[in-house]
């Protein structure tokens, strides 16, 4: 399709589906067809019983052909679930794809005003109206391409950041892993046996950590940070910073300057149960296994070296207390953000006495302990006397599910403690082991049997959660009060040591990470995926993909499932080499611009520079996403956002109320949140009044002000704008624009007098059909109110717009 | 939330034997920079109130189990007025 | 789905919301297990069940006594991993049930509540039954009388026990134990330093929520018990602590409560006109004469600051703010009653401290104070005040009350009591003391509390003295 093509006065085909009696059943479908003919433009109309069967494709084929139609228009079902469909038979038919547009008759007609046939009729004329003018207005588009760096950026060297990252080299792909600890490992490392299987931890994970160590393909960047991250899909450009070591690559692990090493301090892998030095390793599998120096509290300050024993001890000259932070720029085309989370800290519960009775630790506490390698060489010893406990309790869902710490299951406790018991059981069988819990979830494969298994060996579960610990001052024994809510009787159990089963939580600097590589978070603060189903280790930007419990919690086996898919969609990426952005991005009309940058100020992902000095706004095509939220900022008409015009909005609303105005509301609906939710009222078969229209954008980011003005000036009984729940914006944060033009356009109303309920806002998510049915109901009461002199002075008010 | 400070007393915390450190002073030699007092890592020293023949005064020993042994402060004097030697536990004891 | 006519009851019983709220209870027992009424009428009492049953079957709960017998200690609150509040869920179907005629519950639960030891003491510092419009006042008539009749069933009490027990501390954990050593035969001398008997609910619990003739008469009924009351007593001054053993007796309980207030530590903290609220309080109760001035500030935000503020207005001060550092979350004193403070007119000024007492002429003029913001959570799980940088403020005030907590004094116990964090440190399940025969309860040990919790720690203690002085043994203690 050539541009002259498009300049051709518009030669539209429209083209009515029945749908079986989904449609019919409800629309006078014929009626609407022949409705659709008298309109300008239109050079066909058709009704047909199913438009996406093979036959009614080939119909609209023909017709393009065989009538020379330049542009298309059918109306059946919803555009998230055909429009793909129709676009490629216009394709097929040597029409550009953008030449298309549909009319949601089914989900948002038919379905939602089953017992309102006529209203119906009225109602699928008035969208067909406004598609056909859309359509008219439509511009031919080509998809751009953009080359993919074939370098990938694994941020978080845990296990799921190990197995992305192995995954990737494997194929072939350069990788870059960037750890903030001195080693990579993750909290696996710490933990001792994996369940449901009992493995060792460490030594399935150690020959990871080697590979990592000696890929050709993998660059490891251990004790380093992610600074800064630019660019867009394909493109990006990573600021590292590798903080120094002190100690050269010459190390040989031989631990001779450790021995020296005159400074102690309580070691972080061990939780503080074993102390290091300020020249250490974290622990013996580290990788790398150079080992490291913390300044932080060595002796040798800045500019003084008051202590140079580990210098002397070294035989190979290795320790270097001149090394610098060295600032690496890396180009990647993909992103794998697998930053892993933090345990919760149990020590606000005061009722439980963590940090004030000794023998209260946590299920991280305890991995430790049980470890071999660990400070107690896998002596279960409790802290005080450094006696094997003759009972032992665990607390579970400490810090889950509960308002006081974190309201969602994190998933792996119940598993966690049924391993730890049995481990127990193991070496120990005569400790007494006591489980309390509200709901044991062993829900994975094997994790029943696992749980069976404790049973049979004795551990005692009660169903009910201490209310108290408290401690016997003498024998430094515990008292465990609460309710056995199975017995309804109160207990009060004495055991030698409690383990609280703590909860997972995001990291605390996940909202770094969350900025430099612009992700969302979920209200459980872990970040979101792009589709919890169907793109789950996608983040919403593209380019970049999550893995392991930085995502959500998970166990050892989800977190490397997860990382493998991550690894699989960042390498068909980079394998295509290129990646094809949708024609809805805007174009700049340098003319009008004003380079005042409002633009730039609320784009959600930095896609916008503004050139002062060449006087020029540059749109990164790549990086955008096309939600138009500086469409809907920009005050001079200086952005043309393609496919979704100022123009071809009008055009829309101006169809739409072309006949009794103020009996109409109009609906602005996102096309993630609100249109879908508006689909699913429809699937649901929700009923809601007819005289709703629905205008679909991209995001409600790109309702501009002045579209809600217009429609008032035409005389709209109501305007609805909806959009997704603020925090969950697919376009990252492009709803908060949204509220804020909408509370600005209230204050507006009310200044010119004008009724600002007539202007509403709606969050609805996707599941949420229900919402935007009673919101319609809602307002069809207010429409009831409208005096003729109220629509007329909103009329008066918003001339003009 | 930052993570949780470490709080508990290492189990090895006894197990851990560094050199226990003799802090020798010798007053008359100091000539009062306070080179030692102010450069030593581990704060185990402080002025003392005695003046000494060269009327200044000298440093003392704050905290003799903070010395970690470094020498340092034995390498910054300009006057050779401290050293530091390992304490042997038993053969002091069996000095007395 | 319900039938259309439970579901519109359910809504009328308990507000969406809440009844929402409640949904997200996986009942963890942990409110029972918290509950000091739960333990005192084991098994019949369970708020857990209770508050289930608000849910499933609100119309049936109408008709329990159970929901009569929460003593609005939010110790439930306290602790509920979900932040419910079951005393207030209870009070809407305790108003539901009042309004609907529905009191045989109610009736039933007045029998139960005969049983507690102090039972008109109770009813008005725990059971509230004022707040479902019902007067308390003739309840308390009828535990009374009930408690008449029950001590004089002879019997009960044989006089085989020869061993002299002597109480430290006539406040409720004092009281109840000596009733129930009492009752079980034993000589009991109760050792009181004040001139009266009753400890803080005589020092400072205003009348309004304890009327003086409702702690007379618990006392006579004590006295008729047989209890040697001795007031103007106070151990380690008119008697020493080894005096008790010489003087015959073979186990101490020391409930002498927590009575030292804590200074704020800041300039002007002296000068007349910034009074301690639990002197405050008990001039009241003495009717001693108090000028307070027409602005009353009080630093604080316990139970002790609510009942002073409250005090303040019922005895002349035209203002009376509480100043809290923290937020109204995070408040120590009883959600219930901080709300009903505010109905009676007193401020709240939340995220406030004290920096300095302003003065003028050698009298109080003001306070300077500083806007707080919160932190990160601290040792006892409430979120650590930080200072906002140059928000400083002041305001006028005539008369500032410190109520920022009270301390117990332990410096009359020997040295073989160990103390925690300066409080008495006892064997939670035996309320043993670590010197052998010594027992402790109440504020004395855990910090100040609430009436029903010292009762609670009364009857621990009683039965363990009891076990004690029978057979020298005692079950989950270390002797």
């Amino acid at each position: 399709m050539t541009e002259k093509e498009a300049e051709e006065a518009p030669r539209i085909g429209v083209y009515v589906c029945h749908c079986g009696l989904n449609i019919a059943g409800t629309v006078n479908c014929e009626a609407v067809a022949r409705f659709a003919a008298t309109l300008p433009n239109v050079a066909i109309s058709k009704d047909d019983r199913y438009t996406c069967s093979d036959q009614g494709q080939e119909l609209i084929k023909n017709d393009i052909k065989e009538h020379n139609l330049n542009r298309v228009v059918v109306a059946s079902c919803s555009p998230r679930l055909h429009e793909s469909t129709f676009r490629k038979a216009c394709e097929d038919a040597g029409l550009n794809k953008y030449l298309f547009e549909m009319a949601n008759i089914r989900e948002q007609c038919s379905w939602v005003h089953i017992h309102d046939k006529e209203a119906a009729t009225e109602k699928a004329k008035d969208l067909v109206r406004a598609a056909v003018a859309k359509v008219a207005l439509l511009e031919p588009a080509i998809e751009t391409e953009v080359p993919i760096t074939r370098n990938a950026l694994v941020i978080g060297g845990g296990v799921a950041g190990i197995q992305s990252a192995l995954d990737l080299a494997d194929t072939g792909y350069k990788v870059y892993l960037v750890e903030k600890e001195p080693s990579i490992g993750g909290r696996m490392a710490q933990i001792d046996k994996t369940f449901p299987t009992m493995d060792c931890s460490i030594c399935i994970l150690a020959p990871k950590m080697s590979d990592v160590g000696h890929h050709p393909n993998i660059v490891l960047l251990a004790n380093s940070e992610v600074q800064e991250v630019k660019g867009y899909i394909g493109n990006f450009k990573a600021k590292v910073l590798k903080k120094p070591r002190y100690v050269t690559d010459e190390c040989s692990a031989c631990n001779d300057c450790t021995e020296v090493c005159p400074v102690t301090v309580p070691n972080e892998f061990d939780i503080g149960l074993a102390t290091r030095r300020a020249i250490y390793t974290p622990f013996a599998q580290a990788v790398p296994s150079t080992y490291i120096i913390d300044r932080g509290i060595c002796l040798n300050k800045e500019g003084i070296m008051a202590c140079d024993k580990c210098i002397q001890a070294c035989e190979r000259k290795a320790i270097d207390f001149d090394m610098e932070p060295e600032p690496l720029e890396l180009e990647v085309g993909t992103i794998i953000v697998a930053t892993g989370a933090e345990v919760y800290d149990p020590s606000s519960l005061t009722n439980y006495g963590y940090t004030r009775y000794q023998n209260v630790i946590t299920s991280l506490e305890f991995e430790r302990l049980i470890n071999a390698g660990g400070p107690s060489g896998g002596n279960l010893i409790r802290p005080s006397d450094r006696k094997i406990p003759e009972s032992v309790a665990f607390i579970q869902c400490v810090g889950s599910r509960s308002e006081r710490g974190n309201p969602y299951c994190s998933n792996v406790c119940c598993m966690n403690t049924i391993k730890d018991s049995l481990l127990i059981k193991e070496h120990w069988p005569d400790v007494e082991i006591h489980v309390f819990y509200v709901d044991i979830r062993a829900f994975g494969k094997g994790f029943e049997d696992l749980y069976t298994r404790a049973k049979e060996e004795g551990v005692i579960f009660t169903r009910g959660l201490p209310a108290e610990i408290v401690e016997d001052r003498k024998t430094h024994n515990l008292w465990l009060i609460g309710e056995n809510t199975l017995q309804k009787e109160l207990y009060k159990i004495n055991v030698g040591m409690t383990i609280l089963s703590i909860g997972i939580q995001p990291c605390h600097d996940s909202d770094t990470i969350q900025r430099l590589c612009t992700l969302s978070r979920t209200l459980d603060g872990f970040f979101m995926e792009a589709h919890p189903k169907l793109r789950p280790v996608d983040a919403p930007t593209g380019g970049i993909f999550l893995a392991g419990c930085a995502e959500s919690p998970k166990d050892i086996k989800d977190s490397v499932t997860q990382a493998s898919a991550a690894a699989a969609r960042a390498g068909i990426l980079m394998a295509q080499g290129k990646v094809s952005v949708e024609a809805i991005t805007p174009k700049t009309i340098p003319e009008n611009c004003q380079l005042c940058g409002l633009c730039a100020r609320v784009c959600p992902y930095n896609a916008i520079a503004v050139d002062k000095e060449r006087k020029l706004v540059e749109v990164a095509e790549a990086a955008c996403a096309g939600c138009g939220t500086c469409g809907a900022e920009c005050q001079f008409e200086a952005l043309h956002m393609r496919h979704f015009t100022d123009a071809q909005i009008m055009s829309q609303i101006d169809a739409l109320v072309e006949e009794a105005p103020d009996e109409k509301i109009i609906a602005f609906c996102c096309n993630w949140c609100a249109y879908a939710g508006a689909d699913f009222a429809g699937v649901s078969r929700m009923q809601y009044p007819p005289n709703v229209r629905i205008i679909r954008t991209m995001c409600s980011g790109r309702v501009s002000p002045k579209f809600v003005e217009h429609a008032l000036s035409r005389g709209v009984g109501a305007v609805l704008v909806a959009g997704c729940h603020p925090g969950d914006c697919h376009y990252i944060n492009a709803n908060i624009q949204t509220r804020k033009r909408v509370e600005k356009l209230w204050k507006k109303m009310d200044r010119l007098g004008v009724d600002k309920n007539r202007l509403q806002l709606l969050w609805a998510s996707a599941a949420e059909g229900e919402k935007v049915a009673s919101k319609a109901k809602e307002m069809q009461a207010t429409l009831k109110k409208l005096t003729p002199e109220e629509v007329e002075k909103g009329k008066q008010a918003f001339a003009g717009s | 939330m930052v993570p949780r400070k470490l709080w508990r007393r290492p189990l090895d915390s006894e197990q851990i034997k560094l050199p226990k450190a003799e802090i020798h002073i010798i007053p008359d030699l100091c000539k009062g920079c306070d080179f030692c007092i102010e450069f030593c890592p581990r704060k185990a020293l402080e002025e003392s109130d005695k003046l000494n023949k060269r009327g200044v005064y000298p440093p003392k020993v704050a905290d003799e189990s903070k010395c970690t042994l470094c020498g340092f402060c034995t390498a910054i004097c300009p006057d050779f007025a401290i050293f530091t030697t390992e304490k042997k536990e038993e053969t002091s004891r069996n000095g007395r | 789905m319900a039938s259309g006519g439970s579901d519109s009851m359910k809504i009328a019983l308990i507000p969406k919301e809440i009844r929402e709220k409640t949904k997200s209870c996986f009942e963890c027992g942990i409110c029972t297990a918290s509950c000091p009424m739960a333990e005192l009428l084991q098994p019949h009492y369970n708020p857990r069940i209770l508050l289930q049953k608000t849910l499933t079957e609100p119309e049936k709960t109408l008709n329990e006594d159970t929901l009569w017998l929460c003593a609005w200690c939010y110790k439930c609150y306290e602790r509920c991993p979900q932040g419910l509040k079951p005393p207030e869920i209870f009070q809407l179907l305790k108003n539901e049930a009042v309004k609907r005629g529905f009191l045989e519950g109610f009736e039933r639960a007045v029998s139960k509540i005969a049983d507690v030891p102090l039972s008109v003491i109770s009813l008005y510092t725990c059971f509230h039954p004022e707040r479902a419009n019902i007067s308390v006042e003739k309840v308390a008539e009828a535990l009374q009388k009930a408690a008449i009749i029950e001590e004089q069933i002879p019997g009960k009490a044989e006089a085989n026990q020869r061993k002299k027990i002597a109480i430290v501390g006539s406040g409720p954990a004092g009281l109840t134990a000596a009733c129930e050593l009492a009752k079980a035969g034993y000589p009991v001398t109760v050792f009181e330093a004040l001139p009266q008997p009753g400890g803080m609910l005589g020092k400072s619990m205003p009348a309004y929520r304890l009327p003086r003739k409702a702690l007379e008469s618990e006392i006579q009924l004590l006295e008729d018990l047989g209890v040697n009351m001795r007031v103007n007593q106070k151990v380690g001054k008119d008697v020493s602590f080894e005096q008790l053993w010489r003087n015959g007796y073979k186990a101490v309980f020391v409930a002498t409560g927590a009575h030292k207030s804590r200074r704020v530590g800041i300039e002007g903290e002296d000068t007349k006109g910034v009074v301690d609220a639990l002197e405050f309080l008990w001039k009241i109760n003495m009717k001693e004469k108090i000028t307070l001035g027409r602005k009353v500030g009080i630093i604080g935000g316990g139970n002790v600051a609510v009942d002073a503020a409250r005090t303040a207005l019922e005895y002349g001060a035209r203002e009376a703010t509480i100043l809290y550092r923290r937020s109204r979350e995070e408040m120590p004193a009883n959600p219930w009653e901080v709300n009903e403070a505010e109905e009676d007119g007193v401020k709240l000024e939340f995220l406030v401290a004290p920096s300095k007492i302003m003065v003028k002429d050698g009298k109080t003029t003001g306070l300077e104070c500083i806007r707080m913001e919160l932190g990160e959570l601290d040792e006892t799980g409430r979120r650590t005040p930080i200072p906002v940088e140059g928000s400083e403020f002041s305001v006028e005030l005539d008369t500032v009350i410190v109520a920022i907590g009270e301390e117990p004094e332990t410096s009359f116990l020997p040295r073989e009591i160990e103390l925690d964090r300066g409080r008495v440190a006892v064997n939670p399940i035996t309320m043993e003391t670590s010197m052998k025969g010594v027992f402790a309860g109440g504020d004395v040990v855990t910090g100040s509390a609430t009436v029903i919790e010292a009762v609670l720690a009364g009857i621990r203690a009683a039965s363990s003295i009891n076990q004690y002085l029978t057979k020298l043994k005692l079950e989950g203690g270390a002797y």
